[in-house]
């Protein structure tokens, strides 16, 4: 059996460095074949018929005439018996509705699918496919969907799971401690995944077996729903996610258009291609559920925290799903007494989906914001008033940590920063204000089994690193090649790496959650471990020494001093065998203890008082995320989610005409993610390594989630801190500066 | 997506009036946007008339007599980059950099710069509006935090051109081809307000274009400023902008030309504001005046009600760095 607890790393050779990436020469120079990218023999192009109206019954599809259009080979709508394929979800496991539901639930949902010889010939035809609607009503504002008199999306009305409901202690005790009390309405809006890559699936059938390429985040979940769904045994679908282009969690589950191609291709007997185009994406793939939160906090004179209480309702769209956002209120900062109570409500727009770090941008938006305007109140430094609240022990688990870097990360980075002189520092005088701010994170689940690896070696001294893991562009197949390359000595160059290949390469669940490194690359580790001990074996055998006194560097085996030696092309059994396979399984985490990672950021921004405009100026992120892996990769993490959170905080939101129930932003010009020129050169990253050797055997806890999650508040508490006025409603728009600051004028 | 059309692609400008005359034609420059509305389906077309194969359209050169020609076909990056022009022409070389992006500069030309169709989102969405002989107008009860706070009536959209308002702002020409001959109009009585038509933008007639746009010679004594403000650093439309072209002797405002972008549907000269500051000494109080008198007649709708602070924000900035 492979050994799932080797003692954890010391000093690393190549673990750690900044390693390009493995595949960068493929992926910057167009080489990399993306499931976008892939043009089969024969293949035929899909394009969907989409419900233009909130909330509307389907009365009739007509598809004679699209049919009949050039080049037009099939099509599919819930007329078909073999569409009749259950969608969402719902409580009670039973579903909400179906592949072609004809209760439509929000505008872009799907109605019909047409694949044609080409892809303009298949988007001409679903311009001439005749609907019939039947209007329903409808309400865009998800507070007021959960109103009685709300017009309601499903039977028994738009809540959408059940209401979470956790105590800790006695808040009204916690409260009547308190010094000082103060309580806030905080909202979010929806923001939008938008990866480079859109979404899409190609689909073909040999016989009976089906092979999808599928641009996702993981290919197993994928694997597992459609074979449930086809009725098929699981040998017989094969799903393959080598290049993706971003999900940011988007991606994690099977969608759709993955469905819809594989029928159409069995229809046809032909090849599928069907991907979303950009304008698509924006309405039926998912997003970050808008939020509002009301949060009441008390606090003694000396900055202790005696109660929280959150409140949150969450707009989850057209489906049943939770949109949970109170988790940092019951863990981050230590708190005796918490009441949490969130409430997921149904809107008729495109459903949410996970989105980088799921529910916490969103509750970090209320809680950094509430712990900075307490300190102010208090006449406290924010550093101050969070290391007074640390907490070493996961409350929600009631266990100790692992490892819990907060202090570290506030000091440390409060020095970096230079916080105490920038706080000290005039805010500017005329129009020109300048303020920083700091906000802390967390994330709320460790990387975890499972995980299967298996590592080749081949006679001539290369490898073969098979892992199901998706690389996402995040460089997962650059840091497991270097645990591979740590373990067994063996050159990057001679890696050869298979993965995310339902087909070919082992069962992992999604990438998502942070826990990709975590997870998987305690599995791939042991398998190069495993191949190594094979490998000290043979030796030992043919040397006839203990396999204990023997190291291995790449092709070398030697004893102590160098001597005996011999190199792995001359071990027999491998000369026989021609390869040896290791096998790696993740083991579980520690049972007596929580892991979970940290973040701070700092930010300083501008604020034009007379324009409205909020320019971030510079920022830096600290984490606590274990060892970093490779350190280029690592900051490649922190500065995308710092891309991202400036995007949340100032420019990005998915607007909705409230008359029409539809979207007007959704394309690239209108919905506004961040460009070169609002992004600051001047992006610090630096992680903090506690050397946590309880969370898993390469010490690593995630970091992808923890990037973005406190992002947009320390921008906030910037802002805040350079007008002293508070923007409680996100994102910070020049629009919204200006009102707010019109108001402070009086 | 593109729904047939045929394609002429005219070598001299007498050629493109007769094809441009046909009906359902348009004229392709740059395509940068004419591309787009086609694909989604906002415009038609019978014919696409591509004007640039005609050499006489490109480029920036002297004018016979003083002052200079840009060609209809010079690209936006071309006049952002230009060292023909004199420094008095700063604010038309600063509104042609803040337009949309570098990929778009290179290949957007300013005659479809001027002639761009609105972004409203909802004449760019599905949404049948006034605009796109539609019976409504959803901006007025919808988003309108993009719309006009002046100059609307029934159509509240901005006219998107960052240049339009530099080139209104030095009393630019417009040269004019067409089936009737050619004809040369000032820039300003170029565009064409909601009160006059909601279903387009200028007065071009069927099978006019232009081709050319022409500047006088700049005064001495002559600054000029182009200040946008945006959401977003780059690759977006402004929120308001301002061109601003001062003639100062010593300390004194002699002239003052202020067209305001993105607050109207069409290049807004805020006159109240140039006269507020004829004949004064550019300073605080006559700064505070003229961005007072800028928004005095503003006629904000709903969530646009911050663009009249942010039209005197603007002036404010831009007069106190001129003063
Ligand atoms: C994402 C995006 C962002 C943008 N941001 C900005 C911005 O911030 N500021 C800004 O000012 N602009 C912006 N633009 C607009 C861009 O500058 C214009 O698309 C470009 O200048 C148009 O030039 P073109 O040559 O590509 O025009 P085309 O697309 O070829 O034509 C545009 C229109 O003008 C007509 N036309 C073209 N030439 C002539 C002519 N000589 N006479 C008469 N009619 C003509 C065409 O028929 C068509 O209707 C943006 C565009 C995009 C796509
Ligand atoms: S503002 Fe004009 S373009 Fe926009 S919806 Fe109204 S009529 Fe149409």
């Amino acid at each position: 059996m492979p050994d799932a607890t080797p003692k954890p790393w010391g000093e690393t050779t190549i673990v750690g460095k900044p390693i390009p990436r493995v595949d960068g020469d493929e992926r910057l120079s167009g080489k990399a074949t993306y499931s976008l990218d892939l043009y089969l023999p024969d293949m035929l192009y899909g394009a969907t018929v989409r419900c233009p109206y909130p909330h509307a019954n389907v009365k009739k599809v007509d598809l004679s005439e699209a049919l009949r259009m050039p080049g037009v080979r099939a099509a599919l709508s819930d007329a078909d018996k073999e569409a009749n394929i259950p969608w969402y979800g719902a409580p009670g496991g039973r579903s909400a509705s179906r592949l072609f539901d004809t209760h439509c639930r929000f505008a872009g949902e799907e109605v019909a699918v047409i694949v044609a010889e080409t892809q303009q010939q298949a988007w001409d035809a679903v311009r001439q496919v005749r609907v019939e609607y039947e209007q329903l009503k409808f309400t865009t504002d998800f507070e007021a969907a959960l109103k009685s008199d709300a017009p309601p999306l499903h039977d028994g009305g738009n809540l959408a799971a059940n209401p979470v409901n956790v105590t800790r202690g006695d808040v009204a005790k916690g409260f009547a401690e308190a010094d000082l009390v103060l309580e806030e309405t905080y909202r979010t809006p929806t923001q939008i995944h938008t990866p480079l890559e859109t979404f899409g699936s190609v689909a073909k059938w040999d016989g009976d077996e089906l092979t999808v390429w599928d641009t996702t985040q993981g290919v197993f979940p994928v694997q597992n729903s459609l074979a449930n769904l086809l009725k098929m045994p699981l040998s017989k679908v094969r799903v393959i996610g080598h290049y993706m282009g971003g999900g940011f969690g988007a991606k994690l589950s099977l969608s759709k258009y993955t469905v819809m191609a594989a029928l159409l291709a069995r229809k046809t007997s032909r090849p599928v291609k069907l991907f979303l185009t950009r304008e698509e994406s924006f309405l039926c793939v998912g997003n970050r559920p808008a939020h509002a939160m009301t949060l009441k906090a008390g606090v003694k004179k000396d900055g202790t925290l005696t109660a929280l209480e959150f409140t949150g309702v969450g707009e989850v769209g057209g489906y049943p799903g939770g949109s949970n956002a109170g988790y940092q209120v019951q863990d981050l900062w230590k708190c005796p007494n918490i009441h949490v109570v969130e409430r997921s409500a149904m809107t008729p727009m495109g459903p949410a989906r996970a989105f980088r770090a799921p529910g916490f941008p969103q509750g970090n938006w209320a809680l950094e914001q509430m712990m900075d305007a307490l300190a102010e109140k208090l006449g406290m430094d924010p550093i101050d008033l969070r290391l007074k609240n640390y907490s070493p022990m996961c409350q929600v688990e009631q266990k100790p940590y692992t490892s819990a870097g907060i202090p570290q990360l506030l000091t440390e980075g409060a020095k970096a920063f230079g916080w105490a002189e920038a706080r000290a520092r005039a805010k500017g005088k005329g129009p020109l204000l300048r303020g920083v701010g700091v906000a802390s994170g967390m994330w709320g689940s460790p990387g975890r089994p499972p995980s299967t690896a298996i590592v080749r070696y081949y006679l001539d001294g290369s490898v073969n690193l098979n892992m199901g893991a998706a690389d996402l562009g995040t460089g997962t197949k650059t840091v497991m090649a270097q645990v591979v390359s740590e373990e067994l000595g063996v050159p990057l160059e001679r890696i050869g790496i298979e993965w995310a290949d339902t087909g070919t390469t082992q069962y992992t669940s999604a990438s998502g959650g942070s826990k990709t490194v975590a997870s998987d690359s305690p599995a791939v580790r042991a398998a190069a471990l495993d191949v190594k001990r094979q490998l000290l074996a043979l030796a030992a055998e043919q040397l006839k020494v203990p396999a204990e006194s023997l190291t291995l560097k790449d092709t070398e085996i030697s004893g102590p001093g160098g001597s005996p030696k011999v190199t792995t092309r001359e071990l027999r059994t491998l000369q026989t065998q021609q390869v040896l396979v290791g096998v790696g399984i993740r083991g579980p985490n520690p049972t007596d203890k929580s892991v979970r990672p940290f973040s701070t950021h700092f930010a300083e921004v501008e604020v034009n008082t007379r324009t409205g405009e909020v320019r971030v100026v510079r920022m830096l992120a600290m984490h606590d995320s274990g060892r970093v892996m490779n350190a280029a990769t690592f900051a490649n993490q922190c500065l995308g989610g710092m891309t991202q959170g400036i995007g949340y905080a100032t420019t990005e939101r998915r607007v909705v005409d409230s008359n029409t129930g539809t979207m007007v932003n959704s394309n690239w010009y209108d919905y506004k993610i961040p460009t070169s020129k609002d992004i600051p050169p001047d992006l610090d990253v630096m992680p903090i390594d506690l050397h946590d050797h309880e969370c898993d055997t390469t010490s690593t806890k995630g970091l992808g989630e923890p990037a973005t999650i406190p992002v947009a508040t320390a921008v906030a508490n910037a802002f805040y801190n350079a007008t002293g006025v508070r923007i409680k409603e996100g994102p910070i728009t020049p629009a919204k500066v200006l009102m707010a600051l019109a108001q402070r004028k009086g | 997506m593109l729904r047939k059309f045929s394609y002429v692609r005219a070598s001299s400008i007498k050629e493109a009036v007769t094809a441009a005359a046909r009906p359902g034609a348009r004229i392709l420059a740059g395509g940068t946007d004419l591309l787009v509305c086609l694909r989604n389906g906002i415009l038609a077309a019978e014919t696409v008339v591509s004007i640039n194969g005609i050499k006489e359209l490109k480029g920036i050169g002297p004018k016979p007599g003083g002052g200079f020609r840009i060609g209809a076909l010079t690209t936006l990056t071309e006049i952002a980059e230009n060292k023909q022009l004199p420094e008095n022409y700063t604010a038309l070389a600063q509104a042609a950099a803040a337009a949309a992006s570098p990929q778009l500069r290179n290949q957007g030309t300013i005659g479809g710069n001027l002639c761009q169709r609105p972004r409203c989102w909802y004449f760019r969405g599905d949404f049948q509006c006034l605009r796109k002989s539609g019976d409504q107008c959803f901006a007025m009860s919808g988003e309108n935090q993009n719309h006009a706070i002046f100059g609307w009536d029934r159509c509240a959209m901005v006219h998107p051109s960052d240049t339009a308002a530099a080139l209104v702002a030095f009393d630019a020409k417009v040269t004019i081809a067409g089936p009737k001959g050619v004809r040369t109009i000032p820039l300003a009585s170029f565009f064409v307000l909601p009160k006059e038509s909601v279903l387009k933008e200028n007065v071009l007639a069927p099978g006019e274009f232009i081709t050319e746009v022409s500047l006088d010679a700049p005064r001495p004594g002559t600054r000029s400023v182009y200040r946008k403000v945006r959401e977003r650093g780059a690759f977006d439309f402004a929120l308001a902008g301002a061109a601003v072209v001062l003639t100062k002797s010593a300390d004194t405002v002699q002239s003052a030309r202020i067209v305001l972008s993105g607050v109207a549907p069409a290049p807004w000269r805020a006159a109240a504001a140039e006269q507020a500051l004829a004949g004064k000494r550019l300073g605080d109080e006559s700064i505070a005046a003229a961005a007072a008198a800028a928004v005095k007649d503003a006629n904000p709708f709903g969530d646009n009600e911050f663009k009249v602070a942010l039209v005197r924000g603007i002036l404010e900035e831009v007069l106190s760095g001129m003063a």
